[in-house]
Formats: C-alpha cells, sequence, structure tokens
C-alpha cells in the first residue's frame, strides 16, 4: 500500500498538496496495473495425438507476455516452463506445444499467467489433458500406436503397465530401450536414428514384471518417402498414351502405407513392384505423375508429341514360304494404324546358335525375303520393328518362328589320293558337311576312267564311305597312261558334281625334308608361283610315323596364291607331321616341297634303352634310339649324368649327331650308376638308368705282381751273384775256421752218444712196429694205452702226459760219408759243416702230449752203416728217453739177414748234456760207446728251434730260451765264426 | 397200410414244414440286413477314416503355418503366448456323439472366418509373395473341407438331426485392432485352431470306437424290432 503524510505549514502549504497529487496519481496507476494483468480465462486444451500438439487458448485481455507450464500431473514434474509472446487473434491467445512423448502416456496439467516484465498475474486455472494412465484404464499399454516414421528419425515410446503390475522392461526390435518414469504407471524411451523395418513393421514390445504373461506392444513402420525416376510415356496404338516409372528406392513400406500415385490427378493402378505402368486412354502431351506416401509425396513431369514415342507392339502371326536357298517371312499387325507408318524393321535369323540380323524397312512393313540360306537347314526367326521417322524404341521381339529350308543336290567332294610304296593307294575324298550335302547324303560313286580310251569302272559307295582302295597293278589294265579318279555325291534330289583326281601311275621319289615352324596361324608354308599348276596346289599332311594307308588331310589351295597356313583340329602336340605340297596340273600332281614339323614339342615319353660295359678303368656307356613315336619333338642331344645318391651330376651334354655312346673315364672301383636323358626343346625326357660295379683289373695286377716278382728275382740274383764274387769274403766274415778243440787225451773216440733225457713230462716211445710198412712214410701216433699192452721196456716211471711237454728229439745226422773218426781237423770240421747245410731236416720240432710218436728214419740213415736198418723200438725208460724212428728201407725180414745193432735204451733219468763238440754222433759210435743210443749229429744239421738242454741247471737257460734263442744263436753264430 | 403209411409221411413232412419255415425266413431276413448293417458300420468306419486323415494333415499343415508367423518378426515367439479372447475356444463341447460333431463343425466355421480376418490383415503386412499368405489359403481350405467332411459325416449318421446352429449365434469376430494387436490375435487363432485339431483328431479316434459300433447295434435292435 502507498503511503503518503500531510503537513500544515502555511508556507509550504502547496507543497504537501503536490505530493498528495503525486501520490495519488501513482496509486492510480498502480490500479490501473493491476487491472491490465488479469488472469487468463477460459484456458482450453485442443490435443492432436497422431502429431503429438497440443494446442493451448485462453482469453488474456490486453497482455501480450504470458508464463505457460505444463507439469506431469502424477508426478508433478514440469515438462515444459516459458515465457511467451503471444498476439490474441479475435481476443484468444494461441499456443502450440509439441510433446516429446505421445500425450496418451499420462495426464499433463496446464497453467497459464499473464506477464508484464516482472509483474505476473496469478495462474490460470489448471486444465488437465487426460493421459491413458488414468486408473479407470487399467490395460497395459503401448503408444505411439502404428506410426510411420522415415528412416533416421527418433521415435519416444512409452509403455503405461497394467495396473498393479510392475514394469520391467521395454524393448524395440527385441533390444531393451532405457526408459525413464512418466507417471506412476507409464515409462517412456526413445530411439534414435532409426532403421527401417521390414514389411510387417518394427515390434515395441513392453513387459512386466512376469515378462513370460501377457506383454503389450507396438508397432511402428519405419521407411522413406516415394522417390521415382525414368518416368516417360509413350504410345502402342498411335492413340493412348502408356505412362512408365521406376521406384528409384523402395519405401520399405508396404500395405495400406505403400506410395500411391496420380497421373495427371487421376490414380494409377500400379501393376510390379519396381517398375510402375499407367495408362492413359487419350495422347495428353503433358504428364505429371505423383506419389504420396505416409512420409511426403514425389513429382514427376513428361511431355511429347504422340509420334515422337511409338512403340511398336510384336508382329504377330509370322509365317514364312521356303525354299532352298531362300525364304520369304511374313507376319501381321495388331493396329491398324500401323498401315500407314512408315517402319523399319529388324529380322533375326538364327542358324545353328548362329544369329543373323537383317534390316528391312517400307510403309505398313508386314513381310521380309530372306536369301543365302542354306538347303535342308533349320532356321529361327524373330521380327521388331519401329517408326522410321522419328525414331522412338525398337518394338517388342515377335515369337519365334521357325522353318526348314528345301533339300538340294549336294556339292562335289573334296578328293584326293594316297599312295603307299608298293604300287596301292586310296582315293580319299572328305565326307560331306551339312552345309555341303544339302539334305541326306545317299551314297557316292566312284569311277575310274581313262579320259583317251574312254573306258571306266565305276563302284557305289555307302553314306559313310570316305576312301576307295586302288591297286596299280589293276589299272595297269588301262593301257592309257593317265587314269583319272572320279566321285559323286548323291542325296534324293540327285548328283553332285563329279569331284577327280588323277592317279599317279609312277612313284614320286621322295624329297628331302625340312623344318616346318608351328606359329599362331598355323604351320605357314610358301612356294614359287608356278604357270603349270592349273588347278592350284595341294597340301596334305599325315603323322610321320605312318607307312601304309595312312589318315591323310590335305587343303587345296586356288592357283596363283603361293603361300597358306595349315590349321587342323586334329593336330595334337608332340605329334610329328610330315607336310608334303604338291602343285595340280591336268596331267596330275608333281611333289615341290616336304617338311615336317610338330604343333608343339613334348618331352620324349619314353627313355634311351641305355647299356654298360667296362673297359678297364673306363665304362662305356651306349644307348639306343628313341622311337619316332615317343621322341614327340626334335631330338636335340642326350645329357649322360652321373647318380651319387639322389642327386645327378651332368657329365656331358652330348648333342644329338647320331652318337649314341660315351666312354667315362678315370672311375675308380665299386659300383656307379649312369642315367642318359635324351632332350627337346620342350625339356628332358625321364632318363635311362644303369649301374655298373667296376671290378679290379686282373691283367693288370698280374703284371704288377710279375713284374715284383722280376725285380725280386733280380735283385736275388745280383745279392748271389755278389756273394759268389765275394764268397771268401763271406765265408770269412760268416763261416771262419772254427778251431779244433785242444783236449788233454783222446776225446775224440770217448765220445758216446748223448744222452738225451727228456723232461719228466714228456715221454716219447719209439715203438718197433713189427707190421710198419716201410713204404708209407708217415709218423703214427701211439697211444699210450697200446704202451701199456705191450710193456715193452716200460719202466715204472710214470708217463705224465697231462703236462705239455718240452721238445725232446734227436737230429738224425744224414751222412752218407762212411763214419769215421773225427779228427779235430777244422777243414773236416768245416766241411761238416757244409754238409750240414745240406742236411735233410727229418723232423723239427714235433711236440706231443702224452703221446708216443713213431719217427721215420731217413733213408739217408741206411747210408751211414746202419743198414739194413730194422724197425727198432726205443723203449722209454722211467725217464723217457726216445729216438727217432729211423724208417727201414727193407722188410723186417732183412732184420735177420742183418744182425740189428739195437737201440740202447737210455738211461733212466739220463739226459743229455750241451753237445761238447761238432763231431759227428753215430749208431756207430754209440754202440761203443757202451750201448748208448746213436747220438745226433752236428749243431750245424739242426734246423732246431731250441737247443737240447738237460735237467738241472739247464733248466733255468732252458726256461729263458724261448725269449732269447734268437738272440742267443745269433750270438753263438757270430762267436763261433770269430776265429 | 401202405396208403397210410405214405398220407402219414405227408402230413409229418407238412407239420416240420409249416414249423421250420417261419425259422428260416426269420434267419433269412436277420442274416441280410446284419450283412446291410455290419456295410453302413464299414462305410462309417471309412467316413470317419477320411475325416481323421484330413485332420492330421490340417494339423501337419497348422504347424508349419506357426513356424512361418513365428518367423516373421522379431520375439513373436512371446507375444504368440498372449491370449486372446475373441478365439474360438478349441474344447470341443457337447455330451453325445451327435453334439460333440456338430460342435467341431460349428468351431470349423468359426476358423473359417477368423482366418479371413487373419488372412485380411496379414495383407497388409506381408508382401505379396510371402509364403505366409499362401499357407495361411491352404490352412484356411483345408478347414473347409474338414467342415464338409465333418458335415457329411454327421448327415450320414444321423440323417434325421439337423445340424444345430451355433449357440452363441454368428461368430463374432475381433474389433478394429491396432497392428500389434493384429500380430497378436493372428498367432493366437493359428496356436488356438492347431490345438483345436488335436482335439478333433483325438475326438475322432474316440468316435470311431463309440459311433460306428453303436450305430451297429442300434440298427441291429431296430431290425429285431421290425
Amino acid at each position: 500500500m502507498p503511503q503518503f503524510s500531510v503537513s500544515a505549514s502555511s508556507k509550504s502549504n502547496c507543497c504537501p498538496l503536490w505530493l498528495i497529487w503525486v501520490l495519488l496519481g501513482l496509486s492510480a496507476v498502480h490500479t490501473h496495473a493491476k487491472d491490465v494483468l488479469g488472469v487468463p480465462q477460459q484456458v482450453s486444451l485442443s490435443p492432436d495425438r497422431f502429431s503429438r500438439q497440443l494446442s493451448i487458448s485462453w482469453l488474456g485481455g490486453a497482455a501480450t507476455t504470458f508464463d505457460l507450464m505444463i507439469l506431469r500431473t502424477e508426478l508433478n514434474e514440469s515438462v515444459f516452463y516459458e515465457t511467451l509472446s503471444v498476439n490474441p487473434v479475435s481476443g484468444q491467445h494461441l499456443w502450440n506445444w509439441t510433446s516429446a512423448e505421445p500425450l496418451e502416456c499420462t495426464s499433463l496439467s496446464i497453467k497459464v499467467r499473464s506477464r508484464d516484465g516482472h509483474m505476473t498475474s496469478e495462474w490460470s486455472n489448471t486444465q488437465i489433458l487426460r493421459g491413458n494412465d488414468l486408473p479407470s484404464n487399467d490395460k497395459c499399454q503401448v503408444y505411439p500406436l502404428d506410426r510411420v516414421v522415415p528412416v533416421g528419425a527418433n521415435t519416444t515410446f512409452c509403455c503405461i503397465v497394467e495396473e498393479g503390475k510392475v514394469f520391467d522392461d521395454l524393448f524395440y526390435s527385441g533390444a531393451v530401450m532405457n526408459t525413464t518414469r512418466l507417471s506412476r504407471r507409464t515409462y517412456a524411451g526413445t530411439v534414435v536414428n532409426q532403421g527401417p523395418s521390414s514389411s510387417s513393421g518394427t515390434n515395441v514390445v513392453c513387459y512386466n514384471s512376469l515378462r513370460a504373461k501377457e506383454p503389450c506392444g507396438t508397432v511402428v513402420f519405419v521407411g522413406y518417402p516415394p522417390l521415382l525416376s525414368d518416368f516417360v510415356c509413350e504410345t502402342h496404338d498411335l492413340i493412348s498414351a502408356v505412362c512408365h516409372w521406376t521406384e528409384a528406392r523402395d519405401t520399405m513400406l508396404y500395405g495400406k502405407r505403400r506410395s500411391s500415385y496420380s497421373l495427371n490427378k487421376r490414380d494409377c493402378l500400379q501393376r510390379g513392384q519396381k517398375h510402375k505402368v499407367c495408362t492413359v486412354d487419350h495422347w495428353e502431351g503433358n504428364w505429371t505423375l505423383v506419389a504420396v506416401n505416409f512420409l511426403g509425396q514425389y513429382s514427376l513431369n513428361d511431355s511429347a508429341e504422340i509420334l515422337n514415342r511409338v512403340h511398336l507392339v510384336a508382329p504377330t502371326k509370322v509365317s514364312s514360304v521356303v525354299n532352298a536357298w531362300n525364304a520369304t517371312v511374313l507376319w501381321q499387325w495388331k493396329y491398324r494404324s500401323y498401315s500407314s507408318l512408315r517402319l523399319v524393321c529388324q529380322v533375326e535369323l538364327t542358324c545353328n546358335g548362329t544369329k543373323t540380323n537383317l534390316t528391312v524397312s517400307g510403309v505398313g512393313l508386314q513381310s521380309v525375303v530372306l536369301s543365302d540360306l542354306y538347303p535342308e537347314e533349320d532356321y529361327s526367326v524373330q521380327v521388331r520393328c519401329g517408326a522410321q521417322l522419328n525414331f522412338w524404341k525398337w518394338g517388342n521381339w515377335s515369337e519365334p518362328f521357325t522353318f526348314k529350308t528345301d533339300t538340294y543336290v549336294p556339292e562335289a567332294p573334296d578328293v584326293w589320293i594316297w599312295m603307299n610304296r608298293d604300287n596301292t593307294g586310296r582315293i580319299v575324298w572328305k565326307p560331306l558337311t551339312r552345309r555341303q550335302s544339302h539334305g541326306q547324303i545317299t551314297g557316292y560313286e566312284f569311277t575310274l576312267w581313262s579320259a583317251e580310251e574312254n573306258v571306266q569302272h565305276t563302284q557305289i559307295f555307302s553314306p559313310g564311305t570316305t576312301a576307295a582302295p586302288i591297286n596299280l597293278t589293276q589299272i595297269a589294265a588301262f593301257s592309257s597312261d593317265k587314269i583319272i579318279a572320279t566321285i559323286i555325291a548323291k542325296n534324293v534330289k540327285g548328283s553332285s558334281q563329279p569331284a577327280s583326281v588323277v592317279v599317279p601311275l609312277r612313284l614320286t621319289e621322295p624329297i628331302a625334308l625340312s623344318r616346318a615352324v608351328y606359329t599362331e596361324r598355323g604351320f605357314p608354308m610358301t612356294w614359287q608361283s608356278d604357270a603349270n599348276a592349273t588347278c592350284g596346289h595341294v597340301v596334305e599332311w599325315i603323322d610321320a610315323v605312318c607307312t601304309r594307308d595312312c589318315s591323310v588331310e590335305w587343303i587345296k589351295v586356288a592357283a596363283g596364291q603361293t603361300n597358306v597356313s595349315v590349321v587342323s583340329a586334329n593336330f595334337q602336340p608332340g605329334v610329328r607331321y610330315i607336310f608334303s605340297l604338291y602343285s595340280c596340273s591336268s596331267e596330275g600332281r608333281e611333289l615341290l616341297q616336304r617338311q615336317q614339323g610338330y604343333v608343339q614339342e613334348l618331352v620324349p615319353s619314353s627313355s634311351v634303352l641305355l647299356s654298360t660295359s667296362q673297359q678297364n678303368s673306363d665304362v662305356l656307356l651306349s644307348w639306343g634310339e628313341i622311337p619316332l613315336l615317343n621322341r614327340r619333338g626334335f631330338l636335340l642331344g642326350y645329357n649322360v649324368y652321373n647318380s651319387t645318391g639322389s642327386e645327378l651330376k651332368l657329365l656331358v651334354n652330348l648333342p644329338d649327331k647320331g652318337n649314341r655312346s660315351y666312354t667315362v673315364k678315370g672311375l675308380s672301383e665299386g659300383s656307379h650308376k649312369f642315367t642318359v636323358k635324351a632332350y627337346t626343346s620342350a625339356g628332358e625326357d625321364t632318363g635311362a638308368t644303369a649301374s655298373i660295379t667296376l671290378e679290379l683289373y686282373a691283367d693288370w695286377l698280374i703284371l704288377e705282381i710279375l713284374t715284383s716278382l722280376g725285380i725280386t728275382t733280380l735283385f736275388l740274383v745280383i745279392v748271389s751273384f755278389i756273394c759268389y764274387k765275394k764268397r771268401k769274403w763271406v765265408k770269412k766274415a760268416f763261416y771262419p775256421d772254427i778251431p779244433e778243440p785242444k783236449l788233454p787225451g783222446d776225446w775224440s773216440r770217448r765220445q758216446g752218444p748223448l744222452d738225451v733225457k727228456p723232461s719228466s713230462h714228456s715221454i716219447m716211445h719209439i715203438v718197433e712196429k713189427p707190421e710198419w710198412d716201410s713204404s708209407k712214410e708217415a709218423l703214427v701216433v701211439i697211444p699210450e694205452e697200446d704202451e701199456d699192452e705191450e710193456g715193452q721196456g716200460m719202466g715204472d716211471e710214470p708217463v705224465d702226459t697231462d703236462e705239455p711237454t718240452s721238445l725232446s728229439y734227436y737230429n738224425q745226422v744224414v751222412d752218407e760219408r762212411p763214419i769215421r773218426p773225427r779228427f779235430p781237423d777244422s777243414s773236416d770240421s768245416s766241411a761238416s759243416s757244409l754238409d750240414s747245410a745240406r742236411t735233410d731236416v727229418t723232423y723239427t720240432g714235433i711236440q706231443t702230449s702224452g703221446s708216443s710218436l713213431v719217427f721215420q728214419l731217413d733213408s739217408q740213415a741206411s747210408a751211414e752203416g746202419h743198414q739194413p736198418h730194422a724197425d727198432m723200438s726205443v723203449n722209454g725208460g722211467g725217464g723217457g728217453d726216445y729216438r727217432p724212428q729211423m724208417q727201414a728201407r727193407a722188410p723186417s725180414d732183412d732184420i735177420a739177414l742183418v744182425s740189428p745193432e739195437p737201440f740202447i735204451e737210455a738211461a733212466s733219468g739220463g739226459g743229455y748234456k750241451p753237445q761238447s763238440s761238432w763231431h759227428l754222433d753215430s749208431p756207430v759210435e754209440g754202440e761203443e760207446s757202451g750201448g748208448r743210443a746213436p747220438s745226433l749229429g752236428s749243431p750245424t744239421s739242426v734246423a732246431s728251434t731250441q737247443f737240447l738242454l738237460p735237467d738241472g741247471e739247464e733248466d733255468t737257460e732252458e726256461r729263458r730260451q724261448p725269449s732269447s734263442s734268437a738272440t742267443t744263436w745269433f750270438t753263438n753264430l757270430l762267436s763261433s765264426t770269430k776265429p | 397200410m401202405n396208403g397210410r403209411v405214405q398220407r402219414m409221411s405227408f402230413q409229418q413232412f407238412m407239420e416240420l414244414t409249416t414249423t421250420l419255415l417261419p425259422l428260416l425266413l426269420v434267419m433269412a431276413v436277420d442274416s441280410t440286413r446284419t450283412v446291410a448293417a455290419s456295410s453302413s458300420n464299414q462305410q462309417c468306419g471309412n467316413s470317419l477314416q477320411q475325416t481323421l486323415k484330413l485332420t492330421r494333415l490340417a494339423q501337419k499343415e497348422s504347424v508349419l503355418l506357426i513356424k512361418t508367423y513365428a518367423a516373421q518378426g522379431e520375439m513373436s515367439e512371446l507375444f504368440c503366448k498372449v491370449s486372446v479372447n475373441d478365439v474360438p475356444d478349441p474344447n470341443i463341447s457337447g455330451l453325445e456323439p451327435s453334439e460333440r460333431i456338430a460342435s467341431i463343425y460349428t468351431h470349423l466355421q468359426a476358423f473359417m472366418a477368423h482366418f479371413k480376418r487373419v488372412y485380411e490383415q496379414q495383407t497388409d503386412l506381408q508382401l505379396p509373395s510371402s509364403p505366409l499368405l499362401g499357407e495361411l489359403t491352404v490352412v484356411s481350405a483345408r478347414s473347409r473341407d474338414l467342415a464338409a467332411l465333418m458335415n457329411g459325416f454327421y448327415q450320414s449318421l444321423f440323417p434325421n438331426l439337423p445340424m444345430p446352429e451355433p449357440a452363441g449365434g454368428p461368430t463374432m469376430l475381433p474389433p478394429p485392432q491396432n497392428v500389434f494387436q493384429q500380430k497378436v490375435y493372428g498367432c493366437a487363432v493359428l496356436r488356438t485352431y492347431k490345438e483345436f485339431l488335436s482335439n478333433v483328431a483325438r475326438e475322432l479316434r474316440t468316435l470311431k470306437g463309440k459311433v460306428c459300433r453303436r450305430r451297429m447295434e442300434t440298427n441291429t435292435f431296430l431290425l429285431r424290432m421290425t
């Protein structure tokens, strides 16, 4: 409330009055202001639920600024609160508000107040827009319903849960949405950038906590507004219009939501999904096409004169009039208006898959003549036409129409002749193709005739025949020098022109073959122009392997042409072909060239046949030629490899110049493996491998041995010669004179027998064997049992046969000289020594173990006066003495004739001493010396390896002797040579 | 003597004939009618067997249709479980065979109306090339054939009983629905139809042993009464 005061002063009476007036004025203004900012009245709501738009109108007096507040009623949440400037229209203020959520989702409370600057009126009465979440509507609901939205749009969906249920999830196309709560039962979620949906739309499903039971939902269709292209109108009948267009983009909306079309504001019924057609009964010249769907519309325009848009329909009732080489095709038109129209027509003729196009023109065209056809051939024809003037487009093709041309006489066959080397041959001709036969061939007529004599011989062949054999010896019946072979083909329409070839009565001498090279165009062949070749040239080719009745192919070249490239579908890689060029004249053919070549060379299909042979330390490899069939290319040479393990080592490359052998030199002993591979320009074959084991060269070995022996012999001869020349020196050096021992008394005659006492462990019995066969010189083993049984002189001394015995023996001196007393004569001694060198050793080093041996005495012993020597057994006493068993030359009967001089038993336990002298011991001497067994001869006659020593002190030496016997002997030898 | 004996024999023969003739006549007639009853029973069985075969075929086709239906959209397997009020009850009503056969017939008629509605709704949601529409057409046609068979079977069993009209009057179709409701409704119709066909097959097997035998007994009884 404005406050004011009144003053009583006279001087200043006017001032309080002025102040009062001011205050009154202000109060009045304030009161007026309060009257202008009235509360908006008659607030009303007009919702558009489809567009989620809410129109709010009110009466607000003169105010133009208002505060508008929109709240969600249940939760009292503010959705919208803004100050608006709204101009009244007919006194009413109107404001449109678009909700983010569908208006059905929840109730909204709307109130308005006027505003003037900072002054505002009271709020209007709250107006409530009721949602569908009221308790009275207790069912589950999802909004918006069946909405159509463009692709990429954002849509907010809300779910009103069934009364008493708890919200769980809101799904969009199976995916859970993020939701916010709008009211007690309402939850909302927004989907952004929606993708196109399927024809049945995208499901939005709301679940309560009991998920499996009774979900509710809605469907949203997401698509595109229409987009069209290729809109054009044309006429078929020159009266009506047919307009076409294409749906450039699928709207993804179907059923009631699909696009609808109108042409010049007349509805069009479309056919098909993408290409649309609409027909108008009369040509209007200008057309407007409009396409509309829930999301928008699209329009296209077209305009044209009717004669510029003539699209003829397909010809109908096609027929034909057929001959052998041509045919006339006829058709009719659906519309009579075509009869005055100048047309251009395209005829497509198909024969054996090959299409030929023919274009004809004319007014109202209804037929076309097809020429250059082949007899007895199937053809298919289609026709389409267009307006020749202001050509717009070709009309539709007629249905295919087929016809067959008539039969005609066949063409003349292509004939040639092949001659073998034995005056036989074949007239060959190429089978006529379908195009050449002009109908079914019924047969061939073959004629040999002589023009000069007018003699002919005719044969008929079946249709499948392509060759007729000829024999020049039979043709010899024709006396003419010129025989012509003629072939005529026949069919139902008649005979062909005759095809002739002159039969060569003399064999053509082969000429040298040159190399033909295959190129992309075939085998090129060139030749000089020949005026005599009146009927051109012929190139024939055969497989080079063939020698008789070959499958010949040929090509005929017209006269005047000087080259040709030979191509054949029968050419095979790896096959050698021989090409022969003939000139053709009325007199026959003449061979001009011969070439051979491959279409493609391959590696040989087989290997060479490889053999090996040893030549000293070398190996000769030789192999055969690869058969022509298997070469599959021109052989360039051979590669010789040495196979070591899995590797091949190239030894040599041999160019193919006829040489098919190679010698591998300098090989060592052992096994060697060699591989030979032939090669062409395509490469090597698999190779032939042969192994050989080199053995030592025997001749050379023998030569080496002989050489060594010769050298050795020569050396010995030289040594012997030198020794002979220097024999005195040798004698002096190696055999000096032995001085006569100087002994007191006459020791020379007291030289008794050498008492040999064998080791106690070695007992040898010299057994006298009465039945001894003197003719057999053998050592007889006498078992101990025998000894026991005989008991001859066997002492009681035990015979130990277990221990190895030392060698005990006598040396039997062979001396043919009469026994004579030994005198200390150095010459005798020397001679004795020399004699001893010629003394045969009767036995040496015989060692037994518990066996008694029987020794054969050398026959020379008898020469010493002991003859006849009967078998004398020396019964070994206890000492085991033994003597060599003398071999008697005379039978035992002789014993009686000659008083035997028995061997004296060796005294038991008696040994023998080292020979105290080199005098010969003889049995005689033994006898003279008191029945002692004859002693051995001089040591020089002994080839013994050991000296015999008695028991006793000699034992120790005997034990040392094996290790030093050679040294001792050599020492003795040297010492004996000392003067 | 001989003449008397002959007279006596003739009289005995005539008496025997008079006694046996009615019995023979009754036996002959009874035999003929038994054969007729047996033939009629066989015909009943054949008709029932034919109906049962068609029911099984319709059952298989309905299973396939449900699979196709479920494959057309996401989460359809879930909202296919929703119960819908406006769909016919899959259970067969009535106590007497005639009532139960009539119930099957009226159910089939009702389902045909629902199939028509579902087809219309799906035409708006499917492409013309959709297999769902084709299968729907087949199932609907099979329902019509089955109804015709059931009608013929009913007429053959109960020639003097007219087929009763549906108790609830004409088939009640659901009010206009939104697309989601259409989808739920369509699936509910198909699912219920499949269940109904199972019940029909079971019912037909029961009827086979019940109706056809009873018919034979009824015929025999009627014949004996005559």
